[in-house]
Formats: structure tokens, C-alpha cells, sequence
């Protein structure tokens, strides 16, 4: 089928020359980069190398200054917010986006109010809907018990896989995630990181996140995009990356910090 | 060590700035025995006395609760109007509802322009409007609380969702949330505690406005007041009165709780 | 991380208050309107008849001046005449917050609980909190009879003017500016305050060197903030005869002079508005 044929072709994320400056600091400087369909890419960096401003770009957050984003052969600025954009992309941040003061199987279910109308979203904040989509989606993420929880009651490690259920009860075609272990202890970030990155697969999504430590992207994802300066440092996949490639990325070599990372 | 030296300085200046115009308005009253009325100080001593001798009759007590109860129905009445005011005007104020900068700008000004002129006409001002206008009914009363609450309370909700925290807004946002719909997934969730506490401060402030709502001829405590003060039954009064500081207090009461459970 | 802030709100224990308090309001709310709607003979379609919009209509014509006659916001002898009392109301305001904040600075330290628990003298006396006491009940004493039930209570003293209207307002001021700048002094950081104790500071040095500086910017701030809403009030007092704007209101309504009335209340808008304004300049100069 032609169909087929051309969502193989398709690129999940395209960017094509994009640039983006804040008040006369650049970001990032002109960068293309194409992420295909199923591949769990880390975007690994110092801070301040763009990493957020390029996720944020993904998600349409934020508009470049010049460039063109392609999601799923749909040039971004002809995506209607909302619906259509929020079942190509999610994005989870650094910060915990959830609103504290709802039980969590709402933080959870607002990951359908893009398919909702108003009314059956204003319902649903008494009377539940989708609530079979809710529990396995808390299910699997280990929060079953904690559905009528306030949200701010949990821990953090269980308020990010409580953003993890939204963004499974969403299914966006591609996962952005901006640090989604940076606030982590490291135990509980690698067990993040597995389900993350085991959910992303079987979903057949496609995974892109900037990391703060390069031994988790070395572990869990299977393309490594560096960046430094607003540019892309190298882009290969992960069995190419040398300990030397990343020593150089962070200018570390003598610190025993880069050890740490590495 | 030079900015706190200066703010210091500054206080100091306005706090003389402050004194000054106090003495200044002090000038305006001819001081002297001319100031009380004729037995003004008997009248003064005779009240304070009574009030350590309240009429506590059976029938006057019965008149109390009833007229108690009849200034809370009005003070509850006013408040659920003056909640839902501050709701959809609020909303609007907070501009969140409209997209673009420029829209949001003037969806916010002009919301906010009108709540300032709700709050700024006090509400026995409104009342006296109403009845003037088209009678006195209950109504009348009603509306004239709501409208000053509502602006007041309408200004408040608009500036808590201002203050809202914006990273869970731009999570549902990028979910695929609409307007209303982050209207009611994130900012009044996020708004509601704080929101909470100032509604019952301003209930507590709605039970003395609907008190005093007699002087437009509602019945209730204020009315009871006014008609023993003008019989110079200064004992009836004071009954009057510790039911007017009885509810305020229980409702003081309920609301310190409230806040405490909202917020520990 | 985001739940360690205010995040952690209503504990177990807060659970069950906020569960009674909406159950008690949905009860009171229900009651309210229906004894309003019941026993009170409330109609809103009576109130929005056809005789009613002919009432509104003809008193909103007669307010603009449009049923014949010189219109008092016309007239310049009405003007300057409205301005004075507007003049006079700006200066009952000012006397009410001052009488209100000669009483506040007067009872705030006895009053807060930080000096009957031995703060700031090191020393709890049952006298101490006695006084505590009997000062907080005088609070709420003050602050639950509205303004106008003080003036209507002073008026039997004073003659008609100003200073009732003043004083009227800073009885019921005074209780609620005492409680907020009580609930100050109470929230202060009182390590500083030890050390200028230990320093060999007398209780007077301590008060100015340690507590002043540290309570003047907040106490400053509720008094703007009490000023504004005191500038709305003079209007209500005046209605019993405490002189101002309120006085001539009132008489203006018993002879029907609607036109002037209007011009009373575009200067009593045009007094909130700007005095909202001063006060929010002063303030900023505060913070």
C-alpha cells in the first residue's frame, strides 16, 4: 500500500536549518537533524549547549527564528495546537509538570483532553472518564494504589511516572523529554529510564531526551546526539561513541568529574 | 550596606509624611467643649453601662437569633452571587482565556477596569442605587453585596492565576488541552486553596455589610440596632450587637480551621 | 522539587474540615436562598418588571438630568460646593487612620502573643497574658460592629461632622489593623532581638533598635491598605450624620436632587480612584 510506503519514508522529527537566538545569545546555530520512526535518541550536551531550546522547538513550545521543522511530514507550523499536535508529540520536562493539587488519576486523564470536548472534560473531574485507560496506564507504571492520591503527596520519583501514565494514556507518536532524571537519586533514575525507554518500544514511539549524565544514554538509548554551542557536536549511533568523543564534548579530560559522568 | 540605609531613609521620610498629614487634618476640627452634643457624656455612660447589662428576655432573644439568622441568609446570599461574579469576570481578567499578547492585554484591562469599578462604589451606596432605581425588594440587597464582593473577590482570582506557577499550564497545554480546558485542569485547582481562604475572610466582612444593609430597609440585625437606638433602649442594643460579634466570630472560627487544614 | 513547598497541602486531618466546610456551606447556601425565596417573598421576575424598568428607567434619566431643570454637575457653585466636602472627606479619612494607628501602635506589643510569652521581656507573667487577652477581645470586639453601627452609637455623643465620622471609623479599624500588625510583630524573626537582649539593651532600645525597623515597612503597608478601604467607608458613615460627602448624600436623597446626588458620587469615584493611587504609589515606595 502507498500508504505504507510513505509513513516508512517519513521522518518522525525533522529539522532543517534551524537557528534560534535569545536577546543576541545564540542558542542554536543553523542545525539540521533528522530522527527517524522507533529510535530513542539522547541529546547529551554541557548545559547551555541548547539542549531544552531544541526540545522545546520539537514541541512547538517555542518558534525558531529561522528553519523549518518537520514532524511527521507535517511542516510544525501547520500543526493546529491541541488534538492533532498533542498525538504527535509529548513532551515531559525537568520540572515536574503535574498540577499538585489534583488527585493524580486527573493529572493522569488530562492526557486525553486533547480527544475531549469541554463538556465531558468537566465531567470527568467528577466522574472519571476512560477510566480503564487511567488504571493501565497507572498499572504500568507501579501507581495503581495511589489513583486518588493527591498528586502532591507523592514522592518524586512517583510524580515523574505519573507523567510518564499521562504521557502513556496520551500516546504521542514521539516522547520528548527534557531531563527527565535530573532530579532523580540514581537508583530510581535508572529505573525510570528502563520503563521509559521499555514503554517507548512497545508502543513503538519514537524517544528523544536530553540527559545531564552520558552513562544513562550510553545504557538506554541507541543514538547519541551531542550538542555544544548551539551545534551538533557528532550524531552517531551509540556502539560508535567513544570515551574519548564524549571526554572532548565536555572539555573535562583531566577532571575527575568527567570520570563521573562518563 | 548603602540600599537597606536607603530604604530605611525612605520609610522614615513617609512615615513623617504620614504623621504630617494626620496634624493636618486634626486642624480642620474646632477643638472644645463644643464638640458634644448636650449630655452627650450622661448618653455615653448610660451606654457604656448597658452594655454590661444586656436585655437578655426570652422574646428579645428569640428576635435576636431570628434577625441573626435572617443577616447570615443575606451575607450567604450576597456571597454565592459574589462567587460566581468573581468567577467569570475573574477569569476574563486574567486574560488567560484569549489567545495573543494584544487580546489578553485588553481582555485583562477592560475586566479589570470593570472590577475596579464594581469594588470601588461602596455596597450600601449600590443598595440605596438599586432601591432607588426599582424598589426595595431582597434583591435590592443581594445584588448590592455581590457587586462590590464580586469585584473584590474577581480582582483576587485573576491575580492568584496570574501567579499560577506557568510549567504545569504549558504541560496541559502541550497534552492537547484547550483554554477552558486549562482553565480547569491546572489554573483553578492551582487557585483554589488560596482562593478558598480570601472567600471566607470576605464572608466573615459580608455578614457586617449585610447587617448594616437596614439602612436601605432590610430587616435583620442592623434594622433591630437602628430601632432600639432611635427608642434609646441601650440594653437591646448590646444584645443586638453580641449576636452581630457571635457570628462574625463563628464564622472567624470556621474560617481560621478551614485555613489551617487548607494549608498544613 | 515542587511538593515540598505549598504542595503538601490538607493533611489527613485537614481532609475532614474541608469535607465539613462543603458540606456546611452547600447546606447554609441552600437554606439562605431558600428562606430568601420563601419567606421573604423574594421574585426576581416582579423585580425585573415592566413597572420596575419604568422606575429604573425614569430615576436613571433624572440622575443624568434629563427630565427638565439645571443639572447640579453643571453648575460651578454645585462643584465647588461637592469639591469641599470631598476635601473634607479626604481629611475625615486621614483623621480615621490616624486615630486608628495612634490605638494600633498603642496596644500591638501586649497584644502579640510573642510579648505575653516572654519574647521580648523574657519573662511570662500572668499579667502579660491577661492583658493579651483583654486587648485581642477588645480587637474583636471593635472589629465585629460595622462602622456605621459605631457612628450611628457616636452620633449620639458627638455633633455632626467629621470627627464622629473619624472616630467612628477607627473603632472598627482599630480592631482589624490591631490583629494584622499584632499577627506581625508575632511572625518576627527573634533572633536578633535576643542578641541586642544580650548585648545589654534596655526594653526601650529594643523596641526601637530591634522591633520598629523590622514591623515599620508591613505596618505601613496595612495602613495604606486600611486607608483606602476607610476612603470607601466615609461615605456610609456620612449617611448618619458624620459630616462629608455621605451627609450631603443623604440630604440630597430626601429632597430628591438627583443630579446633585450624581455629582456626589462621580467625586466620591474620582476620591477612591485616586486615593487608590496614592496609596499604591506609597507603598511601592516602601517595599
Amino acid at each position: 500500500m502507498r500508504g505504507k510506503v510513505t509513513e516508512i519514508v517519513k521522518p518522525a522529527v525533522q529539522l532543517r536549518n534551524v537557528s534560534k537566538s535569545f536577546g543576541g545569545n545564540v542558542a542554536l546555530s543553523p542545525l539540521s537533524l533528522t530522527i527517524k520512526r522507533g529510535e530513542t535518541v539522547a541529546l547529551v550536551g554541557p548545559s547551555g549547549s541548547g539542549k531544552t531550546t531544541l526540545l522545546n522547538i520539537m514541541a512547538t513550545i517555542i518558534k525558531p527564528d529561522r528553519g523549518e521543522v518537520i514532524i511527521d511530514g507535517v511542516p510544525s507550523q501547520n500543526l493546529k495546537p491541541g488534538r492533532e499536535l498533542s498525538r504527535k508529540v509529548g513532551i515531559i520536562h525537568q520540572q515536574l509538570d503535574l498540577v499538585d493539587q489534583l488527585p493524580v488519576i486527573h493529572n493522569v486523564l488530562a492526557g486525553r483532553l486533547g480527544e475531549w470536548g469541554i463538556c465531558r472534560s468537566l465531567l470527568s473531574l467528577m466522574i472519571p472518564q476512560d477510566k480503564e485507560l487511567a488504571f493501565k496506564a497507572l498499572n504500568r507504571v507501579g501507581l495503581i494504589d495511589k489513583s486518588h492520591q493527591r498528586t502532591s503527596r507523592l514522592s518524586g520519583g512517583e510524580q515523574q511516572r505519573v507523567a510518564l501514565a499521562r504521557l502513556l494514556v496520551q500516546r504521542p507518536q514521539a516522547v520528548l523529554a527534557d531531563e527527565p532524571v535530573s532530579s532523580l537519586d540514581p537508583a530510581r533514575a535508572e529505573d525510570l529510564l528502563a520503563m521509559l525507554t521499555d514503554l517507548v518500544r512497545e508502543e513503538n514511539q519514537t524517544l528523544i531526551a536530553s540527559l545531564h549524565a552520558v552513562k544513562y544514554a550510553r545504557r538506554y538509548f541507541s543514538r547519541i546526539v551531542a550538542l555544544r554551542q548551539g551545534r551538533v557536536f557528532f550524531d552517531r549511533p551509540v556502539s560508535d561513541v567513544s570515551d574519548d568523543d564524549l571526554a572532548r564534548l565536555y572539555d573535562l579530560k583531566e577532571d575527575a568529574d568527567a570520570q563521573a559522568l562518563l | 550596606m548603602h540600599r537597606p540605609f536607603y530604604e530605611t531613609h525612605n520609610r522614615a521620610i513617609l512615615s513623617v509624611l504620614l504623621v504630617t498629614a494626620f496634624i493636618w487634618s486634626l486642624f480642620s476640627v474646632e477643638w472644645g467643649g463644643n464638640l458634644f452634643h448636650d449630655g452627650g457624656i450622661v448618653t455615653i455612660l448610660q451606654i457604656v453601662k448597658a452594655m454590661f447589662n444586656p436585655d437578655l428576655s426570652p422574646r428579645l432573644l428569640k428576635l435576636a437569633l431570628v434577625s441573626s439568622w435572617r443577616t447570615l441568609a443575606y451575607a450567604v446570599a450576597g456571597m454565592t452571587l459574589a462567587v460566581i461574579i468573581a468567577f467569570l469576570l475573574g477569569t476574563l481578567a486574567s486574560g488567560i482565556l484569549v489567545e495573543g499578547r494584544w487580546s489578553r492585554r485588553f481582555s485583562a484591562g477592560l475586566f479589570r477596569a470593570l472590577l475596579g469599578f464594581m469594588r470601588a462604589v461602596h455596597e450600601l451606596v449600590w443598595a440605596w442605587l438599586f432601591v432607588a432605581a426599582a424598589g426595595l425588594s431582597p434583591f435590592a440587597a443581594i445584588f448590592a453585596l455581590a457587586i462590590p464582593y464580586g469585584g473584590t473577590l474577581g480582582r483576587i482570582l485573576a491575580d492568584i492565576i496570574n501567579d499560577v506557577p506557568p510549567e504545569p499550564v504549558r504541560a496541559l497545554r502541550a497534552a492537547g488541552a484547550g483554554r477552558v480546558q486549562v482553565l480547569f485542569y491546572g489554573y483553578l485547582p492551582m487557585a483554589m486553596a488560596d482562593m478558598v481562604s480570601y472567600v471566607m475572610y470576605r464572608f466573615e466582612c459580608a455578614i457586617r455589610s449585610a447587617a448594616i444593609m437596614s439602612f436601605v430597609g432590610l430587616g435583620g440585625l442592623g434594622y433591630q440596632i437602628q430601632i432600639s437606638l432611635a427608642d434609646l433602649k441601650y440594653n437591646e442594643v448590646w444584645t443586638f450587637i453580641f449576636f452581630l460579634i457571635g457570628l462574625v466570630v463563628l464564622v472567624d472560627l470556621w474560617s481560621m480551621r478551614l485555613r489551617r487544614g487548607l494549608v498544613s | 522539587m515542587k511538593g515540598d513547598t505549598t504542595g503538601k497541602i490538607v493533611a489527613i486531618s485537614g481532609m475532614s474540615i474541608t469535607k465539613t466546610s462543603i458540606i456546611l456551606a452547600l447546606v447554609l447556601i441552600t437554606a439562605s436562598w431558600g428562606f430568601i425565596l420563601t419567606s421573604e417573598g423574594a421574585s426576581l421576575s416582579e423585580y425585573f418588571s415592566a413597572g420596575n424598568l419604568y422606575h429604573t428607567k425614569k430615576f436613571l434619566a433624572s440622575m443624568f438630568g434629563l427630565d427638565g431643570g439645571k443639572p447640579a454637575f453643571f453648575s460651578a457653585e454645585s462643584w465647588s460646593n461637592a469639591l469641599k466636602l470631598t476635601y473634607e472627606t479626604l481629611k475625615m479619612s486621614v483623621m480615621a487612620i490616624g486615630f486608628t494607628g495612634i490605638g494600633m501602635l498603642l496596644t500591638v506589643i501586649p497584644a502579640s502573643r510573642s510579648a505575653a510569652d516572654g519574647s521580648i521581656t523574657l519573662r511570662s507573667t500572668w499579667y502579660g497574658w491577661l492583658v493579651f487577652g483583654l486587648i485581642r477581645l477588645l480587637y474583636i470586639f471593635s472589629r465585629a460592629v460595622p462602622e456605621l453601627v459605631w457612628a450611628m452609637i457616636i452620633i449620639f455623643v458627638f455633633k455632626p461632622g467629621i470627627l464622629p465620622g473619624a472616630v467612628a471609623l477607627a473603632l472598627h479599624n482599630f480592631g482589624i489593623l490591631g490583629k494584622l500588625c499584632a499577627e506581625v510583630v508575632e511572625d518576627l524573626d527573634w533572633q536578633p532581638i535576643r542578641a541586642l537582649r544580650s548585648s545589654g539593651a534596655g526594653t526601650v532600645q529594643i523596641l526601637t533598635y530591634g522591633i520598629l525597623p523590622a514591623v515599620t515597612p508591613k505596618f505601613i503597608t496595612f495602613l495604606l491598605y486600611r486607608w483606602e478601604v476607610i476612603i470607601r467607608t466615609t461615605i456610609v458613615v456620612g449617611f448618619v450624620g458624620a459630616g462629608g460627602l455621605g451627609q450631603q448624600f443623604r440630604l440630597s436623597m430626601s429632597w430628591f436632587q438627583y443630579t446633585e446626588i450624581t455629582l456626589l458620587l462621580i467625586c466620591y469615584f474620582l476620591l477612591v480612584v485616586g486615593s487608590d493611587m496614592v496609596s499604591g504609589l506609597l507603598r511601592r515606595i516602601t517595599q
